[in-house]
Formats: structure tokens, C-alpha cells, sequence
């Protein structure tokens, strides 16, 4: 029946993720009143700072559910799971390595050759190796099985790469792609277009490739058009198997989407919405308070499940399209509950850290539901496990 | 879920499957024929220890008990018995009144208890004033009211009414289900004195009762609503395969699946005897009255005309979810004192309250 796709086993709190949670929170106490960084919102886009990332690594918070042989910590995944929370929530600048550990390592660690392990996975788990996710092309957004960027083997078995992608956050910080690009040709019918796609690791020095900015709403650069013009990537930069590519790009989604960022985005402007509730003690905002947080609890509940899914071997995919549908759609709905109950105008130079959270907040929401899949994309998978298509 | 739940959630839906829910009158107020079965079967005594004459039990059997009933819109007062008067009087060491006749809680009112001077000892009190908001008023045996102590004591005193000899208005709730008061007219009850803390996990252990019945209720409400929408014709093809009524299932869903993770997490802390469960049920019972308003919404509309009518049965659910958001406290009440808890450590430890609360 349809619901048993949508019900997960529930997660109690472990007493090791309750501990590295403590550890975490202190450290970034201490970073604080250092001044190493100041929070932002929506830190895991905008929030680049090698330095603090190869910190993290130095702690074992990077890289933590791999094998040691990789550089790893073999931890769980509740205890990786509290280190991100506790990162998003102090808003610290985490961008630099978060897609690498979130998404690229565990998709190196499932279908990358030992070779490419022993020599990637240590890097990013100390903070020093970043990637970028080369799926979406100029034509190819929500339609992503129709991207045309090709790789095509020459005479040594490489991969001569041609073609552009682009919203490539951070590529103008990172050393690695893994590039979706076509390989073979489609097969027949509706979901044809799922065959011949392929996954490579790209370096993202190699020759051939250029990188360009593109400039979000507030000004800030973090995503690029990354075009390749006869690039040559190694035969062995194959990641997983060549035409299984689409079936990869689904299982990582499952990662991509679930995680804590999704409802946490916009939580510093929400923690400093909560130092005015107890400043004022106005009832109409602590009432908001007390609202959004009820539906921060329930989203971070079944986050959580889904991250004890995962840890179990189980592809939750359509919990985890849901978790992010609500969570990305709780993060915009954060910044319109707050500017109603408070009179504070939204700048960026406001004297009023409420006013600038606000800014930063409103003028980065427009992404919240749109990067990693867009809200009716996701509605459209949910509504699948309800067994409507 | 274990097999155990399973098999009482088995029997349970056996016995309701006997006693179609009805539209409730003044005349019906409830399925007595149903509480009969129910308790006839032991399933009124779950989750109460034996000793104190239940049937025995975790709570997670208690509470799959309510939840099928909660879906299956049972007019009994079993969530009240089995998750808030009963617990609360064993947990009070009250003597708990046979779970075979219908127990209720009443938690509003102006109701101020007097130690009794009748010579019976303590463990008595008078009580005098107005009950109100008790669910199942006129249909419950005995009540578990909560009193305001005699001056200069903190907390509450709990006590057990025999309502049999009391007269109750005749308020309903949305759903018709009997919400009125009850007129205490210095009646010598026995009693207890709860601690504040304890007064408090009563209230909570009350809405979190209704965030169950909701949840459960809801995930009832989807499943018709994706099942009518796969079966009504429109333009030549099922509902669901509209792109914009599939949005707005997968909307359901997420508000679905979301409360039910936040319910669920909070029984747990419940179940775990936790001293945050307080806010765990206060968020669950925000959160649950809020997806009530857009479930409710969403599945009336996918349903047309036909979930308009008396005939159909959506409505019996989604009533119900719309008078449970509003009692056990109101969701701007709950959400006050979720907001308040969360800043009373401090301006700047809104997270770690946060992440302490479930
Ligand atoms: C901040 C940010 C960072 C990003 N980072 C990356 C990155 O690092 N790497 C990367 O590869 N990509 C990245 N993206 C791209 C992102 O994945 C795409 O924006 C997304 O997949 C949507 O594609 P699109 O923008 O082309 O919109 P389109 O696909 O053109 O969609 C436009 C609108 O039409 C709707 N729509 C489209 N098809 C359907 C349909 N079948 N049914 C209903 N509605 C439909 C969409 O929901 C949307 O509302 C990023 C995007 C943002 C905003």
C-alpha cells in the first residue's frame, strides 16, 4: 500500500550523537567569540571558507560515516547528522566542503574504483578536496534525463567531454565535478531517455574547461556556467558504470534531498527572530515561535528517519522528495511568519541583525525550492508513492 | 510497528467494523453498543496496569487502540480513558473506576477543591464550581477533574466524580461530539494533590491525546481522498492523474507524513517518561492542528460536491480534526508556551532548546 512508502522507523537520539552535538556546539561557541566567522543565512551555499572547513576535517566532523582506510571515522549517521545540524544552525561557512561530504564522497565510496577512493576520499574528509554537481545543462533543469553534454570515447578509451553546464555552485571553488553526461544513445519509449547516461569524475583543472560566473539576486557569486570544449577526461574517471548513470543520479538524490539543509536554511534568521520574542516577550511572537518550531520538530523527525533509512541500506526516495518539499517551502514561509509580527524592514545594511537576517534570507528564498529539484518535481515523485502515476 | 499492536489493531478494526459510524444527534450522542463490544473485549483497560483492574499493556498498545478508533470516527470516549484519566489517576494512586464504564477528563473550568472535613481523612476534597469543555459530558460514568488547590498550595488536586448523579449541558463539538459542563456543587470526591510539573504532563498528556486522534484521523483523510481521486471520472480519466490535484495529494501527504513523524516522536517521549514531554506535545499539537487546516481544505475540494453532503463520510473525519485542533488548549496557546519555553533559557539558545525538546 501506498503509505508503507511513506512510513519510516522511528530514530531515537543516541547518546554518541548527543555528545559529538555538545562538542560541536562548543567548538563553535569558541569560533564565535573568536571572530573566525560570523553567522549568515543559508551558509551551505554562501558560506565558502577553506579555512574553516579544513578545521572541521581536523575534528573528524568531515567524511564521518566512511571507513577509516578512507579517511573516515566509521561514526553513524545520527552522529554525522547532529555536526550538520549544529553547523547550519550557527549559520557557520560550511559551503566549501558540503557538497563533497554530503553527496560526492558517499557517491565515491558506492560506485568510485579503489583507486579513485584512496585518492579522493581523505582529501575531502580533511577539509581540503571540494566538488561541484554537473547535472543541470541550459535546457535541461526539471528534464534532467535530457541533457546533451556528451562524452564520447576516443581511440584510448578516454572521454572526450563536450558541452555546458550550469547553476554549478561553488565550481569556481572546487577541484572535482561528477559531470552527468551522455554517453550513448537513448532507448525507445517514455523512460528511454534514462538510458546512455553516464557519471564521470572530473578534475576540474584539466584543460578544456572554463568556468563562469552568474550572479544570484543579492549580488553574491556562488553558482557558474562550467563549459567543456574537448575536454579529455581518463578512462578510468568512470564513475560506477557507463550508460547506468541515471539510476546513480536517483540514489544520490535520496542523499541530496533529505538532509538537515533543507529545513535549516533560514534557521539564523529564526534563532535571531527568537532573541527579539525574548527580548519583547510579545505573545503574537512567541506564538510564531512556537509555531514554526513545531513544524521544524516534525520535519527534523522524519529527516532523521530517513538518515537511520539510509544508514539501514534503504533508498527512502519519496520520504525524502517530501522532506524536502515541506522542508525548503517551511525555510520561505520562515521569512514571511517573521516579517509579519515584527516592524523591521528587511536591508542588508541594517543596524538591526533582525533586519539584515531578514534581507539575506528573503533575497536567497527564491532557491530554497528551486536547487536540487523543484517543488513540483517533487510533488510529482510523492504523488507517485501514492500510486497517482 | 510490533505484532502485538498489530493484533489489537486487528481486533479492534473486527469490532468497529460492526458499528458503521453515524452522524451523532442529541438523541445519540454516542455508540454505546460499541463501548460495549470494546470493553467486553478488555480494550477499554489497555495500557492500565492490572493491579489498578486494567487489562495490562504498553502504551503503544493504548495508543494504536485510540488511533484505529480515531479513524474509524468511533464515538466512544476511549482515547480519554486510555491516554489521559486513567494514567493520570494511576500515576495519582486514585482508585481507577472500572474501565468498563466510560471514564473522561475535564481540565477547564472554575473548579476549586476544598480538603472534605467529613471525618473520611485526607485523600478527600470538596469541590465546587463548573466544569467546562469536558468531553463526553453526559455520556462518562466518572470524570478525573483537575481542581484549583486550596489557597496558598501549588499545582493542582486531581479528583474522581461520579457524574452519575450530575446534570450536564448539552454543548457539542463540531463533529456533535458532547463537549458541555458540569455543575460541581460542593461534591466530596477523593483526591490528590499533583505538583505543578505533574498538573502540567496531565495537559499535555491531553493534547497530545488529541495531536494521536488527529494524526490518525488525517492519515484516514489521505487515503480516501487519493482512493476517490483514483476512482472519479473526469474528463475521461481519473482525478489523480491531473497534475494539479496530484500537487495538492502530495501536499496531504507531506502534511501527513510530517505530523505523524512529530506525533509519533512525542509518544515516544511520553512512553520514555520524559521531562520535556510537555513541549514535545505542545509541538505535536500545534503541528497536527495545522495540518488539519490545510488536509482538511485540500481533501474537501479533491472531493467536489459529494464530501459536502451529510451522506458521505468525509466529514465525520474531518469535523472531528477540525473541534480536536481547538480543545486540550488551543494551538495559540500551545504555540505561546512552545515559543516562551524555547527563549526561557535564554536570547541565545533557541537551538539547543530546540533540539531538546523531542
Ligand atoms: C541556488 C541554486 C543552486 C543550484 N546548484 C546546482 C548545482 O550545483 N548543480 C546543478 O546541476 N544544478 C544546480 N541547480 C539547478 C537546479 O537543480 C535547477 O534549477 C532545477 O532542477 C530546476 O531547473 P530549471 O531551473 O531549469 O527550471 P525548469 O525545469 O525550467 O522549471 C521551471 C518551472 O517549471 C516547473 N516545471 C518544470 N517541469 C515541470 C513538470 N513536469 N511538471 C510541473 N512543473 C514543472 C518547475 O517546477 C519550475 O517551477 C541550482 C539551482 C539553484 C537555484
Amino acid at each position: 500500500m501506498s503509505s508503507n512508502q511513506l512510513t519510516l522507523a522511528p530514530a531515537p537520539p543516541s547518546e554518541a550523537a548527543e555528545r559529538v552535538r555538545l562538542e560541536v556546539r562548543e567548538f563553535l561557541a569558541q569560533e564565535l567569540a573568536a571572530g573566525t566567522f560570523t553567522t549568515h543565512v543559508d551558509t551551505w551555499l554562501s558560506g565558502v571558507d577553506p579555512e574553516f572547513s579544513r578545521k572541521l576535517g581536523a575534528h573528524g566532523w568531515l567524511g564521518m560515516t566512511w571507513p577509516k582506510e578512507y579517511g573516515g571515522h566509521e561514526r553513524t549517521a545520527q552522529e554525522r547528522y547532529a555536526v550538520t545540524e549544529e553547523l547550519l544552525a550557527a549559520g557557520a561557512p560550511v559551503a566549501a566542503h558540503w557538497i563533497a561530504d554530503r553527496q560526492s564522497g558517499p557517491n565515491l565510496l558506492r560506485y568510485g574504483t579503489e583507486a579513485q577512493r584512496k585518492e579522493i576520499l581523505p582529501r575531502i574528509a580533511a577539509g581540503e578536496c571540494y566538488f561541484v554537481i554537473g547535472m543541470s545543462e541550459p535546457d535541461s533543469g526539471s528534464d534532467l534525463a535530457s541533457i546533451r553534454t556528451r562524452g564520447v570515447r576516443n581511440a584510448d578509451g578516454d572521454f572526450v567531454v563536450n558541452g555546458a553546464k550550469i547553476w554549478t555552485s561553488n565550481a569556481h571553488h572546487s577541484h572535482y565535478g561528477i559531470v552527468l553526461v551522455r554517453t550513448g544513445p537513448p532507448g525507445e519509449g517514455p523512460r528511454g531517455k534514462h538510458q546512455g547516461l553516464t557519471q564521470l569524475l572530473v578534475d576540474l583543472s584539466l584543460p578544456g574547461i572554463s568556468v563562469n560566473p552568474i550572479r544570484i539576486l543579492d549580488g553574491g557569486h556562488h553558482f557558474n556556467e562550467v563549459v567543456f570544449t574537448d575536454v579529455v577526461v581518463p578512462g578510468d574517471m568512470l564513475l560506477g558504470t557507463e550508460g547506468a548513470g541515471w539510476h546513480q543520479v536517483t540514489a544520490e538524490l535520496a542523499f541530496e534531498r533529505s538532509g538537515p539543509e533543507r529545513f535549516l536554511s533560514t534557521w539564523p534568521l529564526l534563532a535571531e527572530f527568537g532573541r527579539r520574542a525574548a527580548a519583547t516577550g510579545d505573545p503574537a511572537q512567541l506564538a510564531v515561535l512556537g509555531r514554526l518550531s513545531s513544524r521544524a520538530l516534525a520535519l527534523r523527525q522524519l529527516s532523521l528517519r530517513i538518515a537511520a533509512a539510509l544508514d539501514r541500506g534503504e533508498l527512502p526516495d519519496i520520504p525524502a522528495a517530501l522532506v524536502k518539499d515541506m522542508g525548503t517551502t517551511f525555510e520561505q514561509d520562515v521569512v514571511d511568519e517573521v516579517r509579519r509580527v515584527v516592524d523591521v524592514p528587511a536591508s542588508l545594511d541594517s543596524p538591526d541583525p533582525l533586519g539584515r537576517a531578514l534581507a539575506e534570507a528573503q533575497l536567497h528564498a527564491p532557491g530554497y525550492t528551486l536547487r536540487g529539484g523543484t517543488n513540483e518535481i517533487l510533488k510529482g515523485i510523492v504523488a507517485r508513492g501514492l500510486g497517482l502515476r | 510497528m510490533a505484532s502485538d499492536q498489530d493484533l489489537v489493531v486487528e481486533t479492534v478494526r473486527d469490532i468497529l467494523s460492526g458499528f458503521e459510524p453515524f452522524v451523532l444527534t442529541p438523541e445519540r450522542p454516542w455508540d454505546e453498543g460499541l463501548w460495549s463490544a470494546l470493553a467486553e473485549a478488555g480494550l477499554t483497560g489497555v495500557g492500565l496496569p492490572e493491579e489498578a483492574g486494567g487489562s495490562g499493556g504498553e502504551l503503544a498498545d493504548a495508543v494504536a487502540i485510540v488511533r484505529t478508533l480515531a479513524s474509524g470516527a468511533a464515538a466512544v470516549p476511549v482515547a480519554e480513558q486510555l491516554l489521559v484519566a486513567g494514567p493520570a489517576l494511576v500515576a495519582a494512586d486514585l482508585d481507577l473506576p472500572s474501565p468498563e464504564e466510560p471514564l473522561t477528563v475535564a481540565v477547564e473550568g472554575t473548579v476549586a477543591a476544598e480538603p472534605s472535613d467529613d471525618g473520611d481523612g485526607p485523600g478527600r476534597f470538596v469541590l465546587t464550581g463548573t466544569a467546562t469543555d469536558v468531553p463526553w459530558a453526559g455520556v462518562a460514568r466518572h470524570v478525573a477533574v483537575l481542581a484549583t488547590p486550596p489557597a496558598g498550595i501549588e499545582g493542582a488536586v486531581l479528583a474522581v466524580v461520579d457524574a452519575s448523579g450530575l446534570t450536564a449541558s448539552s454543548a457539542v463539538n463540531l463533529a456533535g461530539e458532547p463537549r458541555g459542563s458540569l455543575v460541581l456543587d460542593g461534591v466530596g470526591v477523593p483526591g490528590a494533590l499533583l505538583t505543578p510539573a505533574r498538573a502540567a504532563t496531565l495537559r499535555a498528556r491531553y493534547a497530545l491525546t488529541r495531536a494521536v486522534q488527529i494524526s490518525a484521523a488525517l492519515e484516514q483523510v489521505l487515503a480516501w481522498t487519493v482512493q476517490y481521486a483514483g476512482e472519479r471520472q473526469q474528463f475521461g480519466r481519473p482525478l489523480g492523474k491531473f497534475q494539479a490535484i496530484q500537487m495538492e495529494l502530495a501536499q496531504m501527504a507531506g502534511e501527513v507524513t510530517s505530523t505523524a513523524a512529530l506525533v509519533d516522536a512525542a509518544v515516544q517521549a511520553l512512553g520514555r517518561g520524559e521531562d520535556t514531554v510537555v513541549l514535545a506535545a505542545a509541538a505535536a499539537k500545534v503541528r497536527a492542528g495545522e495540518a488539519v487546516e490545510r488536509v482538511a481544505k485540500l481533501a474537501h475540494q479533491v472531493h467536489g460536491a459529494i464530501g459536502f453532503t451529510q451522506e458521505y463520510r468525509l466529514h465525520h473525519l474531518t469535523r472531528r480534526c477540525w473541534s480536536w485542533r481547538d480543545e486540550a488548549g488551543t494551538e495559540l496557546a500551545w504555540s505561546r508556551t512552545l515559543g516562551a519555553a524555547l527563549v526561557a533559557a535564554g536570547p541565545d539558545d533557541v537551538w539547543p532548546a530546540f533540539t531538546a525538546v523531542v
